[in-house]
């Protein structure tokens, strides 16, 4: 299944948020979103995900999704989103229910997307038990657990520390390069982070300040297993990225500032 | 060998001084025993003014005669029949006020349309003293049992929509996309989600509801009761018994520990991720 | 002119600082109208005495602020409550207030209009009937517990409602929700002539009552008995006069009002219905005269009674000695003293 932003623009009251906004991410891709803060990124990902309505354009879906999935466009939050009175198995069940599946099957599932992110041990544990980089394993195994055709992810690993980072990092490449058919997971990630958009998209889509328009598509080539953090190849590339978007990020901060001194 | 406290601080070792402790955040804690003292304490000081005379008779009867006048009662069975009078008024009420005032409260959280004219019609009626309407509940319900209840229920009601709405407020939105987000049903958003999150307010508000019901007992057993706690209490005042006035304001309080006590094992019992 | 007034405020500063202050509880009740005609009449002044009274709304915190000294006397209904506080030694009864009295005014039982429909026309049916008081142990709880024995049923076939308030009490009977009452003829008349409720008969065809009395703290007693005589004696004049006014009979039995009846009743009613017209309120009070003792005498043998049967109800302590809340030396010729 393939999702489309299709001349996708937004605005709220009188600001413009989004502008012309057209891309499409098909099986066993990644495509990443950066550039400035308040440039839009996390109102898209929610249009992308139906959770807001564009004003003009739309998001569009194409193709079947795989089988048995039960949320296609299934979202990984940057809080995690877990329900703090349930288990780690009771949040990954919660998207289970309600789909008439039988008994047997929901277990089978949990059991296999707490193996797939190495949860196995904490089944039982509550949220509160856990450390953020566990916790953003349990959102992320309750989108698995929802067979989603694309992850869209909203700077799931911008709360965890840096070493945590890298590991799960290393878990998400593995997790989008699983299987190479057309019932690939493909994704859909906003980050700011440039090391992480270059470890781990095909295309990364270069936004400008608000209102958000896409400036630049980067294409970073090669199987992205092979990618390494360290690759002289891969900091270069980042390295460009920022490029881009330093002066508007800046303009973006200065203007962020200037907003808050005036509401305030 | 090394010295070690020279390894630790090379220089200046001359002034050497700790730093400012500046961790005190106003966290009493609680000594379940030294409360019972407290209580104890001044059972004891009471039944002294009374057994050396510091205190006339005719103010207040001493402790003993009170638990004298709680053990006759028991003893006749006269406790048991105006405590289970009581309790079946007090459940009753709570059970149609607290539920009512759930879903009401649910409704007001939940929904533009009921939100607005809804809180603030709870905002107008939450002060008014029930004790006023009594007359009108009389015409509307009789004196029989439906007033009593009626009373309690009505008692109970606007706490709990106040707690529930405020508890479905602070449910935390983020939660509520994310199950928007997976496709779960609204029924199952308000039942799986928003519930659960809000329990713990609705539990502390049963809590505050609970004791404006026992308060509430002595306002509804004044018309027409002769049986129940607060009618107890009231006769008792009447007849200027002080002994088995304070013997029914000891039972009332002890109702409202219990009361709050169940609710607490409840809480335990419901809230155990915390 | 100002110069007047300055005078006769001097004047009465003077005469007031002369005289011994004491302050009154009372209801406003005609029942008490005596004691109002002794304030009117100035008998406490001749007496030295600088009366203040002090209204209530309930008869239990006037017994209440005798005790705590906040009132010098008090003037009420006796309930149980009463006997139980005066019953701790606080408290004296030394003269008399109203009597419920065969041949004069007096409580009436109504029927609601639904269970007079339905048969409950006499006393004798008040069986298995409920019946509104005000409270547990009142005087209308006492009353009931009269008709009930000389009728022969006994009281817990009947279902006492305490309805806390005469309002309560008239709301009551008037809806239906209790099958009768038993209240105050000034209430009472006006529902039975409205047609809102039926009598079915009067308390003092059952019993005669000791219904309420003078009381006054022991303390006093012992530490200012002068004072106390000085009161007692003012007090009796009063109720002198309200005999005189409302209680005389001619030949035939019927009260025999005398020439100056309105002019007394006027005085009362200042002090029972102070915001009405002065007409008006004086034919109230002459319609709601209860029986008053011309020398305030107390019926020793009815309050010994009382209390025996409260006690049998467990509605006042064993503890309690009726005698030890009597003191007779006040007045002479106590009634039934022996
Ligand atoms: N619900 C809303 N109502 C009004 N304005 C909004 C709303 N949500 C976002 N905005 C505004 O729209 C702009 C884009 O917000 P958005 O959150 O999409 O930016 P972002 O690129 O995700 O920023 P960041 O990098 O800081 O997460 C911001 O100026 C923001 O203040
Ligand atoms: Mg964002």
């Amino acid at each position: 299944m393939q999702l489309i932003a299709d001349h996708i623009a937004h605005a709220y009251g009188p600001l413009p948020v989004l502008d012309d906004i057209s891309f499409t991410v098909g099986p066993g891709e990644v495509v990443a979103i950066v550039g400035p803060s308040g440039c839009g990124k996390s109102t898209l990902l929610r249009i992308l995900g139906g959770l807001e309505k564009p004003q003009a354009g739309a998001a569009l879906v194409a193709g079947a999704p795989p089988a048995a999935s039960l949320n296609p466009l299934t979202f990984v939050f940057q809080d995690f989103a877990l329900l703090p009175w349930r288990t780690v198995e009771g949040n990954v069940r919660l998207v289970l229910e309600g789909h008439g599946l039988l008994q047997a099957v929901v277990a089978d599932t949990v059991r296999d997307v707490l193996a797939r992110t190495g949860l196995t041990d904490f089944a039982k544990a509550y949220p509160k038990q856990l450390s953020g980089g566990m916790r953003q394993r349990v959102g992320i195994a309750r989108a698995l657990a929802a067979r989603p055709a694309v992850l869209l992810m909203d700077e799931p690993l911008s709360a965890l520390d840096a070493q945590t980072r890298e590991l799960l990092m290393d878990d998400l490449v593995q997790l989008v390069s699983a299987e190479g058919s057309a019932e690939a997971l493909g994704m859909v990630y906003v980050t700011h982070n440039l090391d992480e958009a270059v470890r781990l998209a095909d295309r990364i889509l270069v936004l400008s300040r608000r209102p958000g328009r896409v400036r630049e598509t980067v294409t970073i080539a090669g199987d992205r297993r092979a990618r390494r953090s360290d690759d002289p190849e891969l900091v270069r590339r980042a390295r460009e990225l920022w490029d881009l978007i330093r002066a508007d990020a800046a303009e973006a901060d200065r203007e962020l500032a200037d907003g808050e001194a005036i509401n305030g | 060998m090394v010295d070690v406290a020279h390894d630790v601080c090379p220089a200046a070792t001359a002034d050497k001084r700790p730093v400012t402790f500046r961790g005190g955040l106003f966290l009493p804690r609680t000594h379940r025993l030294v409360g019972f003292a407290a209580l104890v304490a001044l059972i004891l000081l009471w039944q002294a003014a009374s057994s050396f005379g510091w205190m006339s008779p005719v103010l207040a009867p001493s402790p003993g005669e009170v638990i004298d006048a709680l053990r006759r009662m028991a003893l006749s069975g006269e406790l048991a029949t105006h405590l289970s009078a009581s309790l079946v008024r007090l459940a009753g009420g709570f059970a149609i006020g607290g539920t009512a005032g759930i879903a009401f409260g649910m409704a007001i959280g939940l929904s533009s349309l009921v939100r607005s004219p809804g809180a603030t019609l709870v905002a107008a009626l939450f002060p008014i003293p029930k004790i006023a309407l009594l007359p009108l509940f009389i015409l509307w319900f009789g004196i029989g049992e439906s007033s009593k209840v009626a009373t309690i229920a009505f008692g109970t009601f606007f706490p709990m929509v106040i707690a529930t709405y405020g508890a479905v407020d602070n449910v935390d939105r983020s939660l509520v996309r994310m199950g928007r987000s997976f496709g779960l049903s609204s029924f199952a958003i308000i039942s799986k989600i928003i519930l659960p999150g809000a329990l713990p307010g609705i539990l502390s508000g049963m809590r505050i509801a609970s004791s404006i019901g026992i308060v509430l007992l002595i306002a509804a057993e004044m018309i027409g009761a002769n049986e129940g706690v607060g009618a107890l209490v009231l006769a008792a005042g009447n007849l200027m018994q002080s002994d088995r006035l304070l013997a029914g304001v000891v039972v009332l309080s002890l109702l409202g520990l219990t009361v709050a006590g169940v609710i607490g094992a409840v809480e335990k019992r419901l809230l155990a991720w915390r | 002119m100002a110069a007047f007034v300055v005078v006769g405020l001097a004047g009465s500063v003077l005469s007031a600082a002369a005289q011994e202050k004491v302050t009154v509880g009372v209801l406003r009740f005609v029942s008490s109208g005596g004691l109002f005609l002794a304030v009117e009449k100035g008998y406490f002044k001749d007496e030295g005495l600088d009366v203040e009274l002090k209204f209530f709304e309930a008869a239990q915190p006037i017994a209440l602020a005798v005790v705590s000294g906040d009132t010098e006397f008090g003037v009420t209904a006796f309930t149980a409550g009463f006997y139980n506080l005066a019953g701790k030694g606080a408290l004296k009864v030394i003269a008399a207030q109203a009597r419920e009295k065969k041949g004069y005014e007096g409580n009436l039982v109504l029927a609601s209009n639904a269970a007079y429909e339905k048969g409950l026309t006499s006393l004798d049916k008040l069986s298995g009937k409920s019946v509104g008081i005000t409270q547990v142990g009142s005087s209308f709880h006492y009353q009931m517990g009269q008709i009930a024995a000389a009728n022969g049923f006994a009281l817990k076939s009947v279902e006492l409602k305490p309805l806390q308030s005469l309002p309560n009490m008239v709301a009551s009977i008037k809806s239906g929700q209790v099958d009768a009452i038993i209240i105050a003829p000034h209430l009472a008349k006006p529902l039975v002539a409205s047609g809102e409720a039926k009598l079915i008969g009067r308390v003092s065809d059952v019993t005669e009552y000791q219904f309420g009395g003078l009381f006054t703290s022991t303390k006093m007693i012992t530490e200012k008995r002068a004072t106390v005589e000085k009161f007692v004696r003012a007090y009796q004049k009063g109720a002198a006069d309200y005999a005189k006014a409302f209680l005389a009979k001619d030949a035939s039995g019927n009260i025999a009002y005398a020439p100056d009846s309105d002019a007394t009743a006027a005085l009362v009613a200042k002090h029972v219905y102070p915001s009405e017209e002065s007409a008006q309120a004086a034919a109230k009070v002459k319609g709601a005269a209860f029986f008053v003792d011309e020398k305030a005498r107390l019926d020793v043998a009815d309050i010994l009674t009382q209390v025996q049967w409260l006690k049998d109800e467990g509605l006042v302590d064993a503890s309690v000695d009726a005698k030890s809340i009597l003191d007779l030396s006040f007045i002479d010729g106590h009634i039934n003293a022996n």
